[in-house]
């Protein structure tokens, strides 16, 4: 069997799995829901009636998206990566790479919780496009794109979690979630509180360049930061966006150092969770 | 087809395995048994490449590659202790899985399923399959490939005898088609029955080496023979510990630990004594008694 019909194997059977648990569709309908609410509600908060337009939306779904899309990815991935004794060993003693085994997996995982977004995004965006027309699409999209590569970044820690978290067969998978979570709450909740806070202790130049390692250290932030520069501009940005903006002197080089950062975070604990995986006891 | 050379695992500082050299040929069946904690499992999963030698090296198939190597597991297939799958998939699911992984064609699949006992059940959710109906599953996967090396972790642990049947049955006939097969087991009659050769683990090291024959004498030797009696001369049991010194009384039993060999000559003895022969019973000698004889060196 070559490599790829062996990833493709993988990603179907994952893929499979991830449809049936009862995780991936609470995911499915509760995302779906809250798109929908949000955008239509944007208009009623602000005394207005009726759906808002595809800008509009997007805008009000960025901040849902940035807390609801890694959790999930993150808990569905640790609990779907977590080596299970029994089934572990039986699949691991196959004549397959076990980095093969864990891409393949990903990969099915990944397709998984796309298509669950994609229905949410898909529902709320029908909806839209019957009401509003298709101002504004462009944003939709650019934010579908964002939860894409969120879903990336945070499958792939989830990898790194799983192959590390130790411990005894049985407790591997609970721990797993246990480091999923915190890795969630100081990514999503903690971060920009403590890097705003030490910047604030900062004179101007030192807390410029706290700032801007801060957003690009964190995939969170700089999918934040790149999402809303590509449907608000510049005019939505907090100091740390600012200060990137500033650093990098330009929409396009500030662009392109927030995609070299996500790419770098979505390859960077997938390959070294394949390399722990290779070398670890199971 | 499966070399341990100096084999030794630690974990955390505990060795699990220590300084195993053993070297299983074609066609041959090797029980590997040993008490609880003795390293069976861990000796199986490191030929099944699942875990590291800490030194030594663990080759399989011809020639020898290591374990650890995805080609080297080519020439093998495993059955874990407590094999596990995912709970929303059906038995056909698992099973055509495990097929497309292996290269394997339909046919092998139906014939791994109707093994297993599980023709009438494979369509279902494995959330709905009893502990043996997993277990019986977990062969099948075992099964599909025809392999020239099968490692097998206590597989009879949870069948029935129906299972039982079909497990003695399977494993026959892949002997017979000269598959080696190296197994853990803590049922003697499963070794007794399948093995050519004994490996016996004692705190992670190779206690003993046997044959069938040489377990059989050995386990016969430690076999003991029950005697209820009354009206028994005060020197029965001096008399009857010249044939057998280890014999104790306890009440109106007389308990005479020794080979099978002595037993007609005690009864003998008592009967030419003038006591009276109440009841009898003789057991083999247990794999435990062994286990701790090996221990305490009198092997």
């Amino acid at each position: 069997m070559t490599t790829a019909s062996i990833l493709r194997l993988c990603a179907s059977q994952e893929l499979v799995l991830a449809m049936r648990a009862r995780a991936t569709q609470i995911f499915a309908v509760v995302f779906a829901a809250l798109s929908l609410v949000v955008s239509a509600s944007g208009y009623i908060l602000s005394g207005g009636s009726g759906v808002q337009d595809f800008a509009r939306t997007a805008s009000s779904l960025t901040e849902l998206v940035l807390f609801v899309v890694p959790m999930m990815a993150l808990l569905v991935g640790t609990t779907a990566l977590s080596p299970d004794q029994g089934a572990a060993e039986l699949l691991f003693s196959q004549p397959v790479a076990r980095r093969t085994l864990m891409w393949g997996r990903l990969l099915g995982l990944f397709a998984a919780l796309v298509a669950a977004q994609a229905i949410g995004f898909g529902i709320s965006g029908l909806i839209i496009f019957s009401q509003s027309g298709d101002d504004g699409v462009t944003s939709f999209l650019l934010l579908g794109a964002g939860s894409v590569a969120l879903t990336a970044v945070s499958l792939s820690a989830a990898a790194a979690i799983a192959s590390g978290a130790g411990g005894a067969a049985g407790r591997r998978c609970a721990r797993g979630l246990a480091i999923a979570l915190s890795t969630w709450f100081v990514a999503v909740v903690l971060y920009d509180l403590v890097a705003l806070g030490l910047a604030s202790l900062l004179r101007s130049g030192p807390a410029s360049r706290l700032l801007i390692t801060a957003t690009l250290a964190n995939p969170v932030d700089a999918i934040r930061t790149g999402v809303l520069l590509g449907i608000q501009g510049t005019s939505a940005f907090g100091s740390a966006s600012l200060a990137l903006l500033r650093f990098t002197g330009g929409t396009t080089r500030a662009s392109m150092l927030i995609v070299a950062a996500v790419i770098v975070w979505i390859a960077v604990p997938a390959l070294a969770a394949a390399r722990r995986l290779e070398r670890a006891d199971i | 087809m499966i070399a341990f050379r100096h084999f030794t695992k630690t974990f955390a500082s505990h060795p699990a395995v220590r300084d195993l050299s053993l070297e299983i040929g074609g066609a041959e069946v090797v029980a590997l048994l040993g008490p609880n904690g003795s390293g069976k499992t861990t000796t199986l999963k490191a030929a099944a490449g699942l875990i590291r030698p800490t030194s030594g090296d663990v080759l399989i198939g011809e020639p020898g590659r290591p374990a650890g190597d995805p080609g080297a597991r080519e020439a093998l297939s495993f059955l874990p202790q407590r094999v596990a799958f995912p709970e929303s998939l059906t038995g056909r699911e698992v099973i055509e899985f495990y097929r497309r992984l292996r290269g394997v064609d339909r046919d092998a699949a139906d014939a791994a399923l109707k093994l297993a006992s599980l023709n009438g059940s494979s369509g279902r959710a494995i959330a709905t399959y009893s502990g043996g109906m997993v277990q019986r599953l977990g062969l099948a996967v075992a099964l599909l490939p025809s392999a020239p090396v099968m490692l097998l972790d206590e597989p009879t642990a949870a069948l029935d005898p129906d299972g039982l049947c079909a497990f003695y049955s399977v494993i026959e006939h892949r002997k017979a088609a000269g598959q080696t097969i190296l197994f853990t087991s803590h049922q003697l009659g499963d070794a007794e029955r399948l093995a050519d050769r004994f490996a016996i683990l004692v705190d992670g090291r190779l206690a003993a080496l046997l044959t069938a024959r040489e377990l059989s004498d050995r386990l016969a030797s430690r076999g003991v023979l029950r005697l209820r009696v009354e009206h028994e001369p005060a020197d029965l049991l001096n008399r009857v510990r010249r044939l057998s010194p280890e014999a104790t009384q306890s009440g109106d039993q007389l308990i005479v630990p020794g080979p099978a060999g002595t037993r007609p000559a005690v009864v003998d003895l008592v009967r030419e004594s003038g006591a009276s022969i109440l009841g009898l019973t003789a057991e083999e000698g247990r794999l435990d008694v062994f286990y701790r004889d090996l221990v305490g060196g009198r092997s």
